[in-house]
């Protein structure tokens, strides 16, 4: 093995430290290391967004992030949102509206959604359509997605809650 | 037999809760004890003599050759397909040998302890001149995989006689989760956890390579992130994966990156149809003629020795034509092989067909939905080429109707198109019922790999038990614990596994009743132990029919688009009308995708030039059309009324989206995709930019 970097990441809300190779995508580390398999991969070029997750709140490919870039930051994955066995609003809206088929997209999905509510508490379809084009889903045709976040965002509107996780996000 | 559950998924919880929690248990997701990881060296040449290759597992080492299962079955060919190759490669991406690593990475960087020595030779590339090159492998005589000719030729002279040449070009399957598995060896019992449409296809085919029995091979499906057709069969990297377990006797995994995914699956059409009609001054069909030509890539296992006769036989689809004749050949390239892509086949059939239906409109100036009409049918018919149909009059009236075509066609730029849908019925499918603990498991020798099959499943089962549907846990497909099944591919599952899943909730229920005499109730049936399993074949044709309209505009920046599709589909009984316009909708992604950008392209050397998931051109949302799902419910034969649905947009948004493009844009369009330097309108002079 090559010289290995010491990190700590807080992920989920919780500090995580490890010598890690200078190579070891954020992906990897998250999913092999910390067993956080939520995350996926679907491609090798930062194409398919299957991999997204939050860094310091930033909607973030992490099959292009090393984890040595992550360190000191914070990462927020699939496995984050929600809090208390409860999901999240937009984990909910994706299982009201069947915003998925296989499954395999949805992790990155939600986090690109998650992070459009954010950002535009009540965005317009053409603005959820941008939102989300750096994913690619193959099953759904994106309607039932598009209609997912809808349902989120109205979802927030009910609540009037600026949409923040009850969980251990930070 | 108790079934030992492998116990990665949760069956109890929803699916889609598992999903957006981020649950789901895909291959990928797996880890054991001591668990190494497979990395496969591959030739990056299209043609060539390996001369040498040593280091790691080679074909010096394993020499196996792949067993023809699952969707792709169609008879054993004289080319032999090595697991490994040490003689000689045809398509890049070809495995030659591979090696094990503690993790990915390390198992990627032990690739370069494998040497191989390549004499590289020309490859052949064009199908239209595969006939005439060198044979592609040594000992053969030529690169003919298959030629059929279906009716009987003729001579006819007719009013109007159009002839057109078309294509629907090669195109990757693009699952979001790539191929993968999981091996583990005991000893005796090979255990393989599979992302799978068919885990007895996987068995068979892992116990052909590696000649074991198949009662010593057990295929576990996992969450499987879609197939669309790649994932019905097996691959060489399979085989490796299992030998490499058995081997050291250590659990492998295997999983490929995209480019991999993208270089070595079994990629979808590559057709092309010179086609003829003859028709009389009104439209009306005399005779057809068609001349197929269908590139299966190096080996004829994905579907090769079939796909030329089984897309001919479809032609005619459902209207009525006396006289028709088609020859069709199947020629080898130097690509990775063709196989099953959502449609397999009827999607060729259809556009072929269509885009001359709209030739006969355009040449006697008949509104293209009439002529469509008049060569419909008004009772079941068998064409000259040998296909069954079901009388499409009456639902291609209702089809317009639904349409309200006569108002759209005034006020947008439509395309038509009416088709028939020939599910895969063949070989039946199997179901499962076991009672134990107060819960009924239920399995299917296919099952789901996105289309959510439990939703039905556990509708049906509840129905027919009188249970409540929450006691029912949909399981994965496991060779373990159904007796033998089929797979999930061809518009089947809804209705052979269904069907399947009826007949064992009778026999489930006839076993209980033997046992509780009068006392039965669907409560006394829980308390109990029982078990029943169903094979299901059907007696009757159950090919359906489809239709779909589209409509395209200019946007402002002067690209042609696809603003709208409409479909109108005949599924029998809808068993769930939400999951039906979920897979709806999602075809028809694909098919405006296949129409506007998907199309894998090689270099003249035999490189995939389309090696990343955005060159493969998959669409994004911001690309989808607005999608309207219809039914017409005419229940079918089946114990459960339902009929196939999955490939239909596949089959009819690419005949109906070119043809919205082509009379928006007034320039004929042959060829699949039409790809978006085709599709501006800056050198139509004259024609006013929309908004």
């Amino acid at each position: 093995m090559s010289q290995t970097h010491h990190v700590v990441v807080e992920v989920n809300g919780v500090k995580r430290e490890a010598d890690v190779e200078p190579r070891l995508l954020l992906v990897h580390f998250l999913r092999e290391n910390l067993g956080l398999t939520g995350t996926h991969i679907g491609c090798d070029t930062t194409n398919c967004g299957a991999c997204t997750v939050l860094l310091d709140g930033k909607a973030v490919k992490s099959c292009t992030v090393l984890t040595v870039q992550a360190d000191g930051r914070k990462v927020t994955t699939i496995e984050g949102l929600g809090g208390d066995g409860k999901l999240d609003r937009v984990q909910e809206g994706f299982v009201a509206k069947h915003g998925l088929q296989c499954g395999f997209c949805t992790p990155g999905m939600v986090i690109s959604a998650y992070a459009l509510l954010q950002e535009k508490p009540h965005p317009t379809e053409e603005e959820i359509k941008t939102a989300i084009s750096g994913n690619i889903c193959r099953c759904t045709g994106y309607e039932s997605i598009i209609e997912s976040v809808k349902y989120a965002a109205k979802a927030g509107r009910r609540r009037k809650s600026p949409g923040r996780p009850s969980g251990r996000r930070s | 037999m108790k079934i030992v559950s492998v116990g990665f998924v949760d069956e109890e919880q929803d699916p889609d809760v598992r999903f957006v929690r981020g649950a789901g248990r895909y291959v990928d997701d797996i880890k054991l004890e001591g668990m190494q990881h497979l990395y496969v060296v591959r030739s990056p040449y299209a043609r060539a003599r390996v001369l040498s290759v040593s280091g790691g597992i080679t074909g010096n080492e394993l020499k196996a050759t792949m067993e023809s299962v699952g969707e792709d079955a169609g008879g054993r060919s004289t080319v032999s397909f090595p697991v490994l190759s040490a003689s000689y490669v045809s398509y890049v991406g070809q495995p030659v040998a591979a090696v094990l690593g503690g993790d990915k990475y390390e198992a990627a960087d032990k690739a370069d302890e494998v040497d191989v020595q390549y004499e590289p030779l020309k490859p052949v590339m064009d199908p239209e001149r595969s006939l005439e090159s060198e044979p592609i492998h040594p000992g053969t005589e030529s690169n003919l995989v298959a030629a059929a000719e279906l009716g009987r030729d003729f001579d006819l002279k007719a009013p109007v006689e159009v002839e057109e040449t078309l294509r629907m070009e090669r195109i990757a399957p693009n699952p979001m989760e790539t191929k993968g598995m999981v091996a583990s060896y005991d000893g005796s019992v090979l255990t393989v956890y599979a992302s799978t449409q068919s885990p007895f296809s996987w068995r068979e085919g892992l116990a052909g390579s590696l000649g074991l029995k198949e009662e010593s091979v057990r295929v576990v499906q996992m969450d499987t992130g879609g197939g669309f057709g790649s994932k019905g069969g097996i691959y060489p990297e399979y085989v490796v994966a299992a030998y490499a377990a058995m081997k050291t006797k250590r659990p492998v995994k295997w999983t490929e990156s995209r480019y991999e995914n993208l270089l070595a699956t079994n990629m979808g059409r590559g057709v092309r149809g010179r086609m003829k009609v003859y028709a009389d001054r009104k439209g009306k069909l005399k005779g057809l003629k068609a001349d197929l030509l269908v590139d299966v890539g190096a080996y004829p296992l994905g579907g090769g020795a079939w796909t030329a006769k089984w897309i001919a036989s479809q032609l005619v689809g459902p209207y009525a034509v006396p006289k028709a004749y088609a020859a069709a050949k199947a020629v080898l390239t130097n690509k990775v092989n063709m196989g099953p892509y959502r449609g397999a086949g009827r999607p060729e059939a259809a556009f072929f067909m269509e885009r001359m239906m709209d030739r006969i409109a355009d040449e006697t100036g008949i509104d293209a939905a009439e002529v469509r009409l008049r060569n419909a049918t008004t009772r079941e018919t068998t064409s000259p080429l040998g296909m069954e149909a079901p009388p499409s009059k009456r639902f291609f009236t209702e089809a317009l109707r639904a349409f309200r075509y006569s108002s759209r066609k005034k006020k947008d730029k439509v395309g038509l198109s009416f088709f028939m849908l020939i599910p895969a019925a063949y070989g039946g499918e199997s179901a499962k019922l076991a009672v134990e603990g107060g819960r009924v498991k239920v399995w299917m020798g296919g099952s789901s790999h996105g289309q959510r099959h439990d939703v039905f499943a556990k509708k049906l089962v509840s129905e027919e038990l009188g249970v409540p549907q929450d006691v029912i846990d949909f399981q994965h497909t496991d060779t373990g614990a159904i007796s033998g099944g089929v797979g999930s591919w061809g518009s089947r599952t809804a209705i052979l596994g269904g069907g399947a899943l009826v007949e064992a909730s009778r026999n489930l229920k006839a076993a209980a009743k033997k046992n509780l005499g009068k006392k039965y109730s669907p409560a006394l049936l829980l308390e109990g132990d029982y078990e029943a399993e169903a094979f299901f074949k059907p007696k009757d044709m159950l090919n359906t029919l489809g239709a779909n309209l589209a409509t395209a505009r200019l946007t402002k920046e002067g690209n042609a688009v696809v603003e709208e599709v409409l479909s109108f589909y005949d599924a029998g009984k809808v068993l769930n009308r939400f999951m039906l316009e979920s897979q709806v909708t999602g075809g028809v992604a694909q098919g405006i995708g296949e129409v506007m950008y998907e199309h894998a392209v090689y270099s003249e050397d035999g490189q995939l030039l389309t090696a990343s998931i955005a060159d493969a051109g998959v669409i994004h949302a911001t690309e989808m059309p607005k999608s309207v799902v219809m039914t017409a419910a005419h229940r079918s034969t089946l114990p459960h009324g339902a009929k196939g649905v999955g490939e239909s947009p596949t089959i009819g948004v690419p005949p109906a989206a070119t043809r919205a493009l082509e009379v928006l844009l007034g320039r004929r369009f042959t060829t699949l995709p039409i790809e978006p330097e085709k599709l501006w309108a800056h050198d139509l002079p004259g024609r006013e930019r929309t908004r």
